[in-house]
Formats: C-alpha cells, structure tokens, sequence
C-alpha cells in the first residue's frame, strides 16, 4: 500500500508539472496577452510596456513559468502582498490570490457535484438495477425508454426550461444561488436544487443504462448461475454476487464523471448564472488570465489525479483479485 | 454595455459590446416602436449635444434636488455581467467600475443632469466647477467645508495632490493619463517616478496647494477642459493617510454617499450607507437605499429574463452596464409592462470603416467605398434599432457640436449604400486600387462585419480580401502604423462631452504613431491648426471651431466611413423608482434611484 501512494505521489506530481508546462507554454503561444487586452485603444508602445512590467510579463518566459511553478511549493512576493503557498499565483484581471478565488469558488462546485451525485446514483442505479431484474418487464421498457429520451437531453436545453417554469414563469422559487452549508443547509438546498436537479437528470439517465447492462451482464456470468444453483435466494445472489461485479465500469465511469464536475461544471454555471470553478475557467480563458488559467488547469488536474487514486482503491475493495500492488 | 475592462478607453468597450449584442443572435427588430424610438432618441440628441455648462458655487451646494416621490429604505439589486478590473480611483477608466465609483468616490467637480439631456460641471468636493486665469492656462480650486472620507477625516488639499501625484506611480497603470500628461508631458513618469510617495512632489509651478483648502493647477497653455476631466471617476480622491498602493484596489476609502461592505472580487460586492458623506455638501448624489448587493457573473441573457419576469428580488434589481440581449428584445418592446421598464439613449461611440491612408491614398476610393457600406445590415447585426442607428457622420449625438443632419454622403438616404454612386466613382481608378484588404475580429461580431463589408464592396466593384485579425489584440493591430491593412470597423467615444476627447486623439497629426488611436493616419496641416485653436477656446466657443473640423475632415479628407451609432436599452425591475438614462454615462443614472416600496 505505501509503495502504491508513494509510486502514485510521484506520478501525480510529474503529471502536474507537464500539465503545467503545457498550459503555460501554449497559453503564451496565443498571439496576444492580458497586456494587450487590457492596453485598450489607446495603447502606446510605453502603455503597453508598463502593463507588460507591472504584471511581470516582460520577463523571460522560462523565468515567468519558473516563478509560477516554484511559488506552488514555496509561496511568492507580489508588490504589496505575500502569496503562501500553495501559490498559484496573482491573477491579472482582479489582482486576486488566484488560490484565494479558487478556495472562494470550490465550495459552490463542491455542493454541485455532490448533490446531484447523490441524486443520480440513488436514482439512476437504483432504475438500472429495478430493470435489470425486471428484464423485458414494462418497469424495464419504462426505465429504458425514459433513460433514452433524458440522455439525449443537455443542460442548456432543460436548464432554461427549468427556470422558465419554476423562476420566471411561475415564481415558486428564487433564481438558483450559493449558500454556504454551514451558514444554511436549508437555504443552501433550496438555493441550489434547480441546477443539482438539471444536473442530475442527465446523469441519471446515464447511469439507469449503465447499471442495467452492467447487471444483466453478470447476472449471466458462471458463478451467479452456479449460487443459484445451490438454492441461494435471488435477492442474496443479485446482491452478493451479482450487484458487486457490475460496480467496476461504473466506478470507473463515476471516477471520470466526478473529476470533471469537480474541475467545473462550466455548462451549468453559465447556464445557472453560478460562480464555480467552470466560471472561472471561462473567465480566465476571455480574458487571457494566464494564472488563473494555471490555476484552475491545476486544481482540476489535481482532482483528476487524486479521483484516479480512489477509483485504483475502490476497484481494490469491490474485486478483491485486484491488488494495488 | 459590455465591461469588459480594457483599460483604456471607452471606446474598446464599444466592440465588445457590439459583440455581447451579436453573440446572443441574430432576431431582426419586427417591433412596431423602433422607428418612433429612433426619432425620440435622435430628438434627446438635440438636447445632449449642447456644450457643457461650468456651473458656480451656488449650483454647487447640496443638497442635490430631490427625486419626484423618492423614498428611503431597501437594497437595490444590481446584475452584471463581468467583474469590475478595477476599484482603486486611480485605476478605473471603464464605465462599468465608473458607475460604481459614482457611488463611492467624490472628486474635485462632478457632472449634473437634469434629466432633459442638458449636462454641467459642478464643484464636489470644490465649492464650484474652478476657476480659471492666465487666459485658461492656471486653474484654482476650493474645497468644500465638511467633506470627509468614511473614516471620518476631513478632505484636504494634501490629499488632492497626492490622488494626482499617485498617477505617476507604476502600479497606476489603467487609468486616464490626461492630466498627468497636462501637468509634466507625454514622459510624465518620468517626473515623479515614485508617485509622490517618497519626499519628491511635483513643484509648486505645476501642482500647488498653498493651504489645506486650496489646489492650483498650471498648465503650459490654456485647458479650458479641465473642469470636465476632474469629473472623470480616475480622478476622484484617495486620501493619503489611507492609501495601500496596489492593495487599495481592493478595498478603497469611500467619500460618496455608500462605502465597501464586503467586496468578493468578480462574484459580489456589497454597498451600505456611508454615514461621513453629507448631503448638504452633494449637489448631485443621493442615499435613498439602504444599500447596492452587486451579483456578478450574471449573463446579460439572464439579467433581461429576471427582469422581465420582475419575480423575487428581480423587482429590485437594475442592469449596471448590461443591455436587454438582442434575442429578447421583442419580449421587452411588446409588452407594455415590460417596454415602460426601459432605458433609452445613444451611447457616445461612433463606428466607422476606417482607411489607413498610407495604403488608401486615393480619395476617390474612400469616397466610393463610403458611399458602398452598408449601414442597415451592420446594424442589423447589433439588435437593429435597439443597438444601433445609422452614422451619417462622425460625430456622435452625444457630443457637443453634433449636427443631426450633416449627411455629406447621404447615409441617411440609402442607408443600405448607394451602389450607383460608388460605381461611378470608381469608373476611372486603375484595377490595381480596388483592390481592398479589410482587417476584422476573429469573434461572431467580426463575422457579421467581415459579411456585410465584402458584400457591399465586392457589390460596388472592389476585389476584396478579408484578413482575421485576434479579436483581443484587434487594437494594437490596427494601430500599428506600418499595418498591412487598408480598412478596418474602429469605434471612439468621448471620455466627457467635448471634441477634444474625439477629434484629438482620433484625427490629428502630432498622435501619428504606433499604438494612436489615430487609426487612419490623417496628418492634416488644417485638421492640425483647428484642433489647437479649438483646444484652447472656452467650450461654447470651441463649438463653432470643431464643426469646422469635423465638416473638412470628413468632405476634404474622408478618413473614415461612418457607419452606425451605438445605442442603449437596458431593463430595471418594477420596485425601483427615480430610473432615467444618464446622458454622461449612457446607462442608467445610478444617484437618482431609490426602491418605491
């Protein structure tokens, strides 16, 4: 086990650090900067060249990246201000600890990703697995057609819908918003069950077919067919036997759903008017932000690496036969 | 009005608006209105476009006049779009950050509307809009008894000087650099590298404060302007004991009626009474509201749903800079319940087809391509009506000076171009001419110009060759004076209501150079000689002189096709009160509103 986090820790950092260089060197490759952006019309060669100082983009790109990567592990100085590490920087658009604006947004991520998780692993597999058992039964048709229509269905289109009935049109709630737990839970529910509800819709639909034919699959297999066969009850058997088998695709799939809800939701916080992660992202990109596009590129990589590792673990827990060795 | 903050200019913005408007889609304006909106936006023009008034000290006494029905109490919502770049005084030269300033920052004079489109200067923080000597060259200031920042301390000269003398320090990078290059030259850094933070001041000949109530200004020549580039929120005060440098860009000291609550950079701010600020000493701002609770990051597709569907705190709530998304614009305009929400009025850009001269040496050749652009299906593509109305000139009906019908190309008439004119222009230019490399934005908005551009010239006769340019660095392109370009869509509007801040910085000669707004490249010995005659008359004055101007610029050199003015149409909830357009900021006036119950 401690060679696995060890050999994993190492693989995880050198990730990092190429997914770092990558983003730097292709972000600085783009044929303009922030400087140029923000310069405006008015912009004289000084203008530009003071921009370009103050946010230290007249310096050597191998320094710029150097600075950028080494203030993560050591923290860095900006006029006026100390970043500690974890540094990711000072972004140029607000002047804001880039890490500062991102612990600021995670939280709203956070409370999206979980709460339709549990909507759509609840719902989704719990239709899967009522129509995996009840294979060729008119519960099976009804989950199966319903997950066909509602895969087909995106964000865009039935987040709008969402709001025109329950916002604007009807008025039984307020426009979807962030409170935090702590303060609220009740608010923080209320607040964010629209986009948690649109959300989850969408992957519930995903996981009803991937649970059923994850199931039916193994329900198939030898050794189900064999505890049957010695007289054990069907309900032991598709739980014992059966049940557990079917959760290794759909861990895996839960891995790469998660990692990438974690690193923004982007859809749904434009969609929602939310300031998560995936907004960040997006402003970071417009505005041609290179920390905070560092920054978020990271923390996202970040989540992927650290998804991965759990996923290894839960494969480990569910089919004993795999070893993390 | 988009925000996106570039730095610099208004008139950047105006692009990205222009963008903001096109992105959402494509609707054609079917509504019955837009025609007599049209004329009653054009005949508001009339009014906008006077010179502006330098008020006295009686003028410049609060209380400000009160708001018809105004009440106190509540919290205004505010929906915007983007975060503001920037709160430091210093460093806000965009509208988005100007509105907001306008709530929390005083500075030496302020404008005052009355509502009918008619703008003066008043004294703020001075007792009057200044008073000027040495034939406009020296300029003198008084402030105001009572005037405090939010920690209680009262206003002085000192912090006069050190607000101007923190603009020649390096961390003010995004602000208006007019008076800094007034007072010390194009160089002015040079003069006071460390911003008046150190033991260096700028001498008494430049910046004097002879007691704690009095700030003098000397100028090399006459800047009879001057009152209105104080007015600028760049130049509002940061009182000297509390200013942090870079960090004050988070969290300013106010003097305006509110102050700083809780500021989350680029998700919400938060404004709350600021109790220091005294009515008796404010002839324009008000404190009806409790507060402003700011919501960024809010599209402007979904601002115009909230609003219209004024459920919630929708009531409450207003646009900042954003505008009613092209795509709901017949939602708005046909419900009367809705449409009686809006806010009209022309924004201070104009857009034009802009020739660099150094390629398009031909005037027949401007000529026939100002006659062949298509102003009707450009402004198709900003929201019809709504978003804009056809240029017949290159001044906007904003600015003073602005003749509704001086129309030397007949726009006005053959407003979709007029073909046959172009044509026979072009009868004897060589083959070799007509050949036109147009320079557009690699964004939807660029686009739809690169269409209609390449249609209306291919039409009239050109060979025209379409260059993608980075919509981001689309400006510093363009300005570059050794560009491979012939014409590129440029927009300018004023930074306050006088040519100076257009036909200066747009059309004369001395700003030829890498990186001028002076984008066509005209250096014109005439333009030249009525730019500095106008620069130094008194703004009445001037009026007659910048027509001139204007009228040679366009009919003997044509640097530029205008194409179409920029307007505005923004949406506020059923609760608020006291809404009316602003015709300095071209958005809502945000120091009359107050929350009706």
């Amino acid at each position: 086990m401690l060679q696995f986090i060890i050999r994993r820790t190492v693989g995880a950092a050198v990730t990092l650090f190429l997914i770092g260089a990558a983003t730097f060197f292709l972000f600085v490759a783009a044929p303009s900067d922030y400087a140029s952006l923000s310069c405006g019309k008015d912009c004289s060669p000084q203008r530009l060249e003071d921009i370009r100082e103050a946010l230290g983009l007249n310096l050597p790109l191998a320094q710029q990246f150097w600075d950028f990567m080494s203030g993560i592990v050591v923290g860095r100085d900006f006029p006026g201000e100390h970043c500690p590490a974890p540094c990711l920087g000072q972004s140029f658009y607000s002047s804001d600890l880039v890490w500062d604006t991102i612990k600021d947004r995670f939280p709203l991520t956070l409370s999206l990703t979980v709460g339709a998780t549990v909507v759509f692993l609840v719902l989704g597999l719990g239709a899967g697995m009522l129509a995996a058992f009840r294979r060729g039964s008119p519960v099976d048709k009804v989950a199966t057609g319903a997950s066909m229509v509602l895969s087909s269905f995106q964000i865009y289109f039935l987040g709008p819908i969402a709001l025109m009935i329950f916002v604007y049109g009807t008025g039984i709630m307020e426009d979807p918003k962030y409170v935090p737990l702590t303060e609220d839970p009740v608010g923080w529910l209320v607040g964010l069950s629209i986009p948690m509800v649109v959300m989850a819709t969408i992957f519930t639909a995903q996981y009803t077919r991937m649970a059923r034919s994850s199931l039916i699959e193994q329900l198939a297999e030898d050794h189900v067919r064999t505890a049957r066969a010695k007289g054990m009850s069907q309900r032991y058997v598709f739980f014992r036997y059966a049940w557990r088998g079917s959760l290794i695709p759909i861990v895996t799939i839960l891995g790469i759903d998660l990692s990438s809800l974690l690193g923004g939701a982007v859809v749904t916080e434009l969609t929602f008017s939310l300031q998560g992660i995936g907004r960040l992202a997006v402003d970071g990109a417009v505005h041609k932000d290179l920390p905070l596009t560092m920054g978020v590129m990271l923390v996202g990589a970040f989540a992927i690496l650290i998804l991965n590792i759990l996923t290894d673990i839960a494969y480990a827990w569910i089919d004993p036969r795999v070893r993390l060795s | 009005m988009n925000t996106l903050n570039s730095r610099g200019a208004r008139a950047a913005l105006v692009a990205l608006a222009a963008g903001s408007l096109v992105l959402t889609g494509c609707s054609e304006n079917k509504g019955g209105n837009s025609g007599k909106d049209s004329k009653k936006d054009q005949k508001e023009a009339a009014v906008q476009s006077k010179a502006v008034a330098y008020e006295d000290a009686a003028a410049s006494t609060g209380p400000a006049e009160e708001v018809p029905g105004a009440r106190s109490g509540g919290t205004i919502q505010v929906y915007q779009e983007a975060g503001l770049t920037h709160l430091d005084p210093g460093q806000i030269y965009v509208s988005d950050a100007g509105q907001v300033a306008n709530l929390l920052f005083r500075g030496l004079t302020n404008f005052q509307e009355d509502g009918k489109g008619n703008v003066s200067v008043v004294g703020d923080l001075a007792t009057d809009s200044g008073k000027s000597s040495d034939g406009g060259k020296t300029w003198t200031f008084t402030l105001k008894d009572g005037v405090k920042d939010q920690n209680g301390n009262p206003i002085t000269s000192a912090d006069i000087r050190h607000t101007i003398e923190r603009q020649y320090a390096k961390f003010i990078f995004d602000g208006p650099t007019y008076l800094q290059t007034w007072l010390s030259g194009a160089d002015y850094r040079k003069a006071l590298p460390d911003g008046g933070f150190g033991d260096k001041h700028l001498p008494a000949s430049v910046l004097d404060t002879p007691d704690e109530k009095t700030i003098v200004f000397h100028f090399d020549t006459a800047r009879p302007d001057l009152p209105q580039t104080l007015a600028m929120p760049g130049y509002t005060v940061v009182p000297e004991e509390t200013d942090t440098k870079e960090k004050y860009d988070k969290a300013p000291v106010s003097t305006g009626p509110y102050k700083i609550a809780e500021y989350k950079v680029g998700k919400s701010l938060k404004l709350v009474k600021n109790d220091q600020w005294d009515p008796k000493t404010d002839p324009v701002r008000h404190q009806y509201v409790d507060g402003y609770d700011f919501d960024f990051g809010v599209t402007e597709s979904t601002q115009t749903k909230r609003l219209i569907s004024d459920q919630g705190a929708s009531k409450n709530a207003i646009q900042l800079t954003g505008a009613v998304e092209s795509t709901q614009i017949q939602d708005v305009v046909g419900d009367p319940a809705v449409s009686k929400r809006t806010i009209k009025g022309y924004q201070p850009y104009v857009m034009t087809l802009t020739f660099n001269l150094d390629r398009v040496k031909n005037k027949k050749v401007r000529d026939a391509i100002t006659y062949a652009v298509n102003s009707k299906s450009l402004i198709a593509g900003e929201g019809g009506a709504y978003g804009g109305d056809v240029a017949p000139n290159l001044f906007a009906p904003t600015l003073p000076g602005y003749e509704a019908g001086y129309d030397p190309y007949g726009r006005l008439k053959t407003p979709a171009g007029n073909l046959a004119k172009a044509k026979e222009l072009l009868k004897d230019v060589p083959a070799a001419e007509k050949k036109i490399v147009h320079a557009y934005r690699n964004n939807e908005a660029g686009q739809k110009h690169k269409v209609a551009v390449e249609d209306a010239l291919t039409k009239a006769g050109f060979d025209v060759v379409s260059k993608e340019v980075d919509a981001a660095s689309f400006y510093e392109q363009v300005g570059k004076l050794d560009n491979p370009y012939d014409v590129y869509i440029t927009g300018w509007g004023q930074d306050w209501p006088s040519p100076a801040t257009v036909v200066t910085p747009v059309y004369d000669g001395d700003q030829v150079a890498d990186g001028s707004p002076n984008y066509s490249h005209i250096d014109d010995p005439k333009v030249q000689a009525l730019i500095k005659k106008a620069l130094v008359q008194e703004p009445e004055e001037a009026e007659a002189t910048w027509k001139e101007a204007h009228r040679y610029i366009l009919e003997k050199v044509n640097p530029a096709a205008p194409l179409w003015y920029t307007k505005q149409f923004q949406l506020y909830g059923s609760n608020i009160g006291g809404a009316r357009y602003s015709t300095e900021s071209s958005y809502i006036d945000v120091n009359q509103l107050f929350l009706k119950s």
